[in-house]
């Protein structure tokens, strides 16, 4: 008979349907609905990164600066970063329905206030609705099917988890051009193929209903397909003691208040940042260094519409590295997959600065394969907090991690626009000016490279005593 | 068991192939100019 996780410090106000001991699975239940219920919230938080597609039209209905407008993304991903850190330990302890449904209500309701701020033209409003509101959503949905599908994938974690996180990258490729479409049926003078082109504010207002509406849908789908293992669930013919042999993996539980005291944590913290800070630097200036290293005089050999292709090319291999390198780690472990990310990166970054303007293939390949790792350095970093920290709360111990995330967006564009500035003006760079900004992304990755092999699993006076992680209570299902 | 798993792999890989092949096509221009 299948038995509750309830945990000790699960919240007594949730309705009895959100609680973790409605959601256990019963005999028989197939694990492979797991992924689909994650996808179905990542695929939805992904619009963040497709808010290229309006923000011309929201600088021009609100008459403001791309930089007022580009404040409501920055406001979002703090958000998630401070809502995944702060939120982490209530998602671990009430269990992924809970989880998805708040972040449900929360990113659906950041669309619908974030619209009627674009419709009576309170910017504030969009602020609060899209950046703070919907931000909340997007830390909670980012982390809630994580503990879940490491648990669901005791054998497999990274790629259960790289499966969710690629959805992550996936949402964009969905909500770019799907809004761009649902922008040209709300406003018939706009032409998505147009990049001149620009839609009007009610049609943008429109958009974020449809989104919202959609998106609320979708979540609640994974929300009510979502379901934990029993306790005493494994895998069929999966031996636990296999994991036990390996050196990097604990059997042991730590807490997410005791992880964050040990220097595995903070080691894994830098090793991220700097993965990540290396290559959003690439991904922010993605088109306008496509063009910048193919320059001859005032022109570049790759127009602006292959710069275009460019950004996809990077947003495929982004995604496809997610699923395809943290499948990986299983087999050959999470921390020389780092080793991998970390250092063939920081070959491929000083390939990039030296010989990368020689060729356009060459060029995109590198480019490609940096992006890639980025991409898995995401997607593998639950599998690694399992293997150091035990499954009783990586979903806590994960949002706080992703502070990491936050601090990085914010270095790594600011490191290669410094830099970048100090060279020239936009429009007239050409690789040569490229070359300081990427070769300080080759330092950053030596730090985190360095970081990674000084990873020793956790002292055991961090551990939980054997019984606390258990349940205190037991259901039945 | 089998039925729900169909539907809900189709409701997530549908809208992803969207993605995908919009996102292909116009990296396509990346070779094609």
């Amino acid at each position: 008979m299948a038995t509750s996780t309830s945990h000790p410090a699960a919240s007594s106000w949730l309705p009895s349907f959100l609680r973790r001991e409605a959601t256990v699975a019963p005999p028989g239940f197939n694990r492979w609905l797991i992924p689909p219920a994650a996808l179905a919230v990542h695929l939805c938080i992904g619009q963040v990164y497709a808010t290229s597609v309006y923000k011309n039209a929201l600088v021009a209905h609100f008459d403001t600066s791309l930089t007022a407008i580009g404040v409501i993304f920055s406001i979002a991903i703090v958000m998630l970063g401070l809502s995944a850190a702060v939120l982490g330990t209530w998602v671990d302890h009430n269990g992924p329905r809970a989880a998805m449904v708040a972040a449900a209500l929360f990113w659906s309701t950041g669309f619908m206030v974030a619209a009627l701020g674009i419709s009576s033209e309170q910017l504030w409003l969009v602020y609060l609705g899209y950046g703070v509101i919907g931000g909340i959503g997007l830390g909670i949905g980012y982390i809630s099917p994580v503990s879940t599908l490491i648990k669901w994938f005791p054998d497999r974690p990274g790629l259960a988890t790289g499966l969710a996180i690629m959805g992550f990258g996936g949402g964009a490729l969905i909500a770019g051009p799907l809004s761009a479409r649902l922008l040209a049926l709300y406003d018939s003078g706009y032409d998505a193929s147009d990049p001149a082109s620009i839609a009007s504010g009610a049609a943008v207002a429109s958009l974020f209903v449809t989104l919202g509406i959609v998106y609320l849908a979708y979540m609640l789908f994974g929300a009510f397909t979502v379901r934990v293992p029993a306790d005493d669930w494994q895998p069929d013919g999966w031996d636990p003691s296999q994991v036990k042999q390996k050196k990097m993996v604990t059997t042991a539980s730590v807490s997410a208040s005791n992880a964050i005291k040990t220097p595995q944590f903070w080691l894994l913290w830098v090793v991220l940042f700097c993965n990540v800070t290396a290559g959003i630097g690439i991904l922010e200036q993605a088109a306008p260094m496509s063009q910048d290293f193919f320059r001859v005089g005032d022109t570049s050999t790759v127009s602006a519409a292959a710069a275009a292709g460019f950004v996809g090319l990077l947003s495929l291999a982004n995604m496809g590295g997610r699923f395809i390198w943290s499948s990986t780690s299983d087999v050959i472990g999470r921390k020389p997959i780092y080793m991998l990310y970390l250092g063939g990166g920081m070959v491929l970054y000083v390939l990039l600065a030296l010989v990368g303007h020689t060729s356009t293939a060459l060029f995109v390949l590198l480019a490609a394969v940096i992006l890639s790792f980025y991409g898995g350095g995401f997607a593998t970093v639950p599998a690694y907090l399992r293997d150091l920290f035990g499954t009783f709360e990586v979903g806590a111990i994960h949002g706080r991690l992703l502070t990491a995330w936050s601090a990085a967006g914010v270095a790594g564009p600011l490191i290669v626009n410094k830099f970048l500035d100090a060279e020239g003006e936009p429009g007239k760079l050409t690789a040569a000016d490229y070359r300081l900004a990427l070769l300080t992304m080759v330092v950053l990755l030596a730090i985190g490279f360095v970081s990674n092999l000084l990873i020793k699993p956790v002292a055991e006076r961090f551990h939980e005593p054997d019984d606390a992680s258990l349940p205190k209570e037991g259901v039945s299902a | 068991m089998t039925a729900r798993l169909v539907v809900a792999w189709v409701l997530v890989l549908v809208p992803l192939l969207y993605g995908l092949v919009e996102t292909v096509r116009k990296a396509a221009t990346l070779f094609t100019g």
